[in-house]
């Protein structure tokens, strides 16, 4: 379970990107942060993993709070969450295997890197993972050599070799085409209802999210103003979503 | 109203007389205060420069002009300047009424100008040739400079007079134009920049420089095929000698008899004429016919020389391959040890013609031996200098550095750690390296071994020692971990101040209280020193606290960058120097000053690559839990081949260009050769050396261009 109290992020320049945000995720659950750019959605999902150290509040995840502990013990929480990113993050010169088997990192001893060693349990849970989002005759292919979907399904199986309780997913398909979009969200979905993985995603296409939200919640300036259910968010009102969006915000349907 | 302003039609007597006196004060009051600052340092530069060139004179007599005539110059061209003014002035008021006069009046004047010019300029150059005997040149630099900075007063007085503080300035073209001619000019005569010599002296240059062009004859071995015949002569003769016997013709073989075997040496009075000895009368045969033949004397000791002046010494052979000729004996110097009668020999050499072996010359052979020096030598520094930048690089990396940060105990653990570590490491070194033998027996082994102990040892400390620094002051109560922070940074501050005042002491009283009160004062600006770095550190241990942090990666990069810039902006020339000075003339230097300056210029490309990567995979690779040194080698390093591999192949390039010339200083190599060989005025052997390094860069050039073309 994962506890959001108070959070508060004020970056070096002043720029406030989170304002007193506090929320719940229960186990299971597949909540989507929606608010227009620059709302706070990337910081706050990077707060929970402490890619950006928050300047108030608590985090608590099944209990331990990730605001006060130290970088060793960090990086061990880490490993229990994956994440996934909008711009996919992969290193575009390495092999498709090699970009996966990174995702194991966290478990290994460090100075294994120093001689680029893997084990071969290794290799075939990476292998594995491949084969789960259907690429797995690229795996000896340069990352470059993908295309965009193909990259995001490479990123997913990153963040499965870390057997996660808990994806993070950073606008995941906001670089892809509608019908990429549903088939990355729909490996997001497997996970959830098959692996009762967490999953945290902002997106900005409504009817993605009434399609697959379970939770929905929404920020502006940094402020929490949405909370909704998955039948809430269904229903939603125009008042509510000019609240989350803004007075001049046209309603707009993605296809698919 | 009194007076009416009228800002364009009445120029300002007053500023135009300021102006007058000291450049740019015009203008600066009426409020154009930087344009009068630039005015009046132009002037300043300008006659700054020219004073210069002018008391250049004792270090260049062919090339300077006396103050003196300089002044004479300025005033003359002051003059002319005046006259002409007046001419335009008296042109603009009385002739220009009509349209035609008002129109013709500006070309006219520069024709005016120019026939003035023409007229005083070769007269003025010739006055001061004749007076002053200068060179040519130099009579009209300083006319022209003169002439700038004349017009640039000139042009000052105008401007301050026409310039009014409620209107916008107008431009400075004129001003710029003059002011960058007037240095152009004295440029000239600083650099000594002279056509006339270089035009007058390349004849006497065609010779040497064809020689260096097409040395190749040097390049090669020639066999030359001789025939030889000698003959004994005994001198001087004294009464009863037994004198060698007379040569008897041999069949098929070179032969030569002379007549008498024995007589009196020449002898030269004191003027230098000679005063013949005996003269033999010489006979040979068995020679090539139709060819010279030539005669040496060889003294007791053997050695050979052409006694010319004591009768022909190129003969020609008849059809039959005999000859005759006569010679007195030449003037020997003979040691006054060797007293007596003494055994001459009289040579007769016949040359063939030289015959190409196809073998390389010594002096080829030499220059090839240094061309394979100096490559390996840019190719070892290259070696070496990625070894050593690339850790370094990671270290002057902002994205990478900039994110470290320690706590106060952290930092005091991690720096008391290093230091300790590598003492640590270096007590085993000394321990264990005996065992294998030493530093004579086995010195790579031994460096190896300390370089080993020491850096891994005082890393482990650091590493050890902050974090168990780091975690005491997490589970002790605040006050005593914020006490132990105040402590060590106590220490810390003590060790630096310390050590900065005895610098102090030597550095800075050195120099006015000579080394002996430096050694005195030493003791007590050290306890100072210490004392004020001590309360410096606990001070801001204390101001620090315990929550905030100190950041040790902007700390570290700032360090690394700074040593980087050093290493980089001395030549590597100069380092060869140091590198001789430290280890003698030798390759070995040559490759420690490469080395140096490969390591701080591939630090700089290389931190700037890893500064300009895709930071997206960074941060995936932490969000996995992956700590640093995984995010590096998995996230960084793939990222950074191209350019490294890019900036290794520019740097290779370099190295060996460099290391082609490191020699000129004692740096090894083939340049070490080449200026040995100019010294020597052997023109051809440095030419092949030139033409070797030549062939090898351009090689080089095409190589690395290839290479960069196809992994880049």
């Amino acid at each position: 379970m994962l506890v959001v109290e108070h959070l508060t992020k004020v970056y070096e320049d002043g720029t406030v990107a989170l304002k007193d945000v506090s929320f719940t995720v229960e186990d299971g659950e597949f909540l989507v942060i929606i608010g227009l750019s620059g709302s706070g959605k990337s910081t706050l999902l990077r707060c929970i993993n402490r890619l950006i150290e928050p300047t108030e509040g608590h985090i608590f995840w099944n209990g331990v709070d990730i605001t006060q502990t130290s970088e060793a013990e960090m990086r061990r929480i880490r490993r229990e969450i994956g994440m996934i990113f909008q711009h996919f993050n992969l290193v575009e010169r390495s092999s498709v295997l090699t970009n996966v088997l990174t995702g194991r990192l966290g478990y290994l001893p460090s100075w294994w890197s120093l001689i680029n060693y893997f084990p071969q349990a290794e290799k075939r849970r990476a292998m594995a993972a491949l084969e789960r989002v259907g690429i797995g005759d690229k795996a000896h292919n340069r990352a470059d050599a993908l295309s965009g979907g193909q990259k995001q399904r490479v990123g997913i199986a990153r963040a499965l070799m870390q057997e996660p309780k808990m994806i993070l997913a950073d606008e995941p398909v906001a670089s892809l085409d509608p019908v990429l979009a549903h088939s990355i969200l729909g490996y997001l979905e497997t996970l959830n209802q098959e692996q009762n993985i967490t999953v945290l995603c902002s997106l900005h296409y409504l009817d993605l999210v009434q399609r697959y939200a379970t939770k929905v919640i929404g920020l502006r300036d940094g402020q929490l103003v949405y909370e909704g259910t998955r039948e809430q968010i269904r229903n939603i009102t125009d008042a509510e979503f000019k609240h989350i969006y803004g007075q001049e915000a046209q309603r707009l349907s993605v296809g698919g | 109203m009194a007076e009416k302003s009228t800002p364009l039609a009445r120029p300002s007597w007053l500023q135009a007389l300021l102006s007058l006196v000291v450049p740019g004060l015009g203008q600066a009051v009426s409020g154009a205060f930087s344009r009068g600052f630039y005015i009046l340092l132009s002037v300043v530069t300008l006659s700054g420069l020219a004073v210069f060139a002018a008391a250049q004179r004792p270090r260049y007599p062919d090339y300077s002009l006396s103050f003196h005539a300089y002044l004479a110059f300025v005033a003359e061209s002051a003059a002319l300047l005046v006259f002409l003014l007046a001419i335009y002035w008296l042109v603009r008021r009385y002739a220009m009424r009509t349209e035609f006069a008002r129109n013709a009046a500006t070309p006219a004047f520069v024709v005016l100008v120019i026939i003035v010019l023409g007229i005083t300029a070769p007269a003025m150059i010739d006055t001061v040739l004749s007076a002053a005997e200068l060179k040519k040149l130099y009579a009209l630099t300083s006319l022209l400079t003169a002439f700038v900075t004349v017009a640039i007063w000139a042009w000052n007085i105008f401007d301050a007079a026409h310039l009014r503080s409620s209107e916008r300035a107008p431009g400075m073209g004129t001003f710029y134009m003059l002011l960058i001619a007037g240095i152009l000019v004295l440029g000239t005569r600083i650099v000594q920049i002279n056509p006339e010599k270089a035009i007058r002296e390349y004849k006497d240059t065609g010779v040497i420089l064809s020689r260096i062009v097409w040395p190749w004859k040097v390049a090669f071995d020639y066999s030359e095929s001789e025939l030889v015949a000698t003959a004994d002569i005994q001198a001087p003769c004294p009464p009863g000698a037994t004198p060698p016997p007379v040569a008897q013709p041999k069949e098929g073989q070179p032969w030569v008899s002379v007549t008498p075997t024995c007589g009196a040496l020449s002898k030269r009075d004191s003027t230098g004429k000679p005063i013949f000895g005996t003269l033999l009368s010489i006979k040979g045969g068995g020679f090539k016919p139709n060819k010279k033949v030539h005669i040496q004397w060889a003294n007791p000791l053997g050695d050979a020389f052409t006694p010319r002046g004591f009768g022909p010494t190129d003969i020609p052979v008849g059809p039959d391959g005999t000859f005759t000729t006569q010679l007195y004996i030449p003037d020997v110097t003979i040691p006054s040890v060797a007293k007596g009668p003494q055994i001459h020999q009289l040579r007769i050499v016949q040359r063939g013609a030289a015959q190409f072996t196809g073998k390389l010359s010594k002096e080829m052979k030499l220059a090839l031996q240094a061309m394979l020096e100096s490559i390996m030598m840019g190719l070892m520094a290259t070696a070496a200098g990625i070894v050593l930048s690339v850790p370094l690089s990671f270290l002057a990396a902002r994205n990478l550095m900039s994110t470290l940060h320690t706590t106060t105990q952290g930092f005091v653990g991690g720096v008391i750690g290093l230091v300790g570590g590598a003492y640590l490491g270096k007590l085993a070194g000394d321990w264990l390296t005996p065992m294998v033998g030493g530093l004579e027996k086995a010195p790579i082994l031994t460096f190896s071994i300390y370089l080993v102990l020491v850096l891994g040892l005082a890393i482990l400390a650091y590493r050890l020692l902050g974090r168990a620094l780091t975690s005491a002051a997490e589970h002790l109560p605040a006050p005593v971990s914020l006490g132990i922070g105040i402590a060590g940074m106590a220490l810390v501050g003590a060790v630096v101040g310390y050590l900065l005042g005895l610098g102090y002491a030597h550095g800075i009283l050195g120099i006015t209280r000579g080394t002996e009160g430096a050694v005195a004062a030493a003791p007590h600006t050290a306890l100072l020193g210490a004392a004020l770095g001590a309360f410096l550190g606990a001070f801001w241990a204390w101001r620090l606290g315990t929550s905030t942090t100190i950041p040790i990666g902007q700390m570290i990069y700032a360090t690394v960058r700074l040593i980087l810039n050093i290493g980089r902006s001395i030549e590597p020339l100069i380092w060869a120097i140091m590198g001789v000075i430290w280890v003698g003339p030798g390759p070995f230097a040559g490759f420690i000053a490469l080395t140096i300056h490969s390591v701080a210029a591939l630090g700089k490309l290389y931190s700037e690559a890893i500064e300009s990567i895709d930071p997206g995979p960074i941060e995936a690779l932490q969000a996995t839990g992956a700590n640093r040194l995984q995010t590096i080698v998995y996230a960084v390093v793939p990222q950074v081949m191209p350019p490294f591999t890019a900036f290794t192949l520019y740097r290779w390039d370099i190295n060996v260009r460099m290391s082609t010339i490191i020699g000129l200083v004692g740096g090894g190599g083939i340049g070490f050769l080449l200026i040995q060989w100019i010294h020597q005025f052997q023109y051809e052997q440095a030419g092949l050396a030139v033409w070797l390094i030549t062939i090898t860069v351009a090689t080089l050039d095409f190589v690395s261009a290839s290479i960069r073309e196809k992994m880049v």
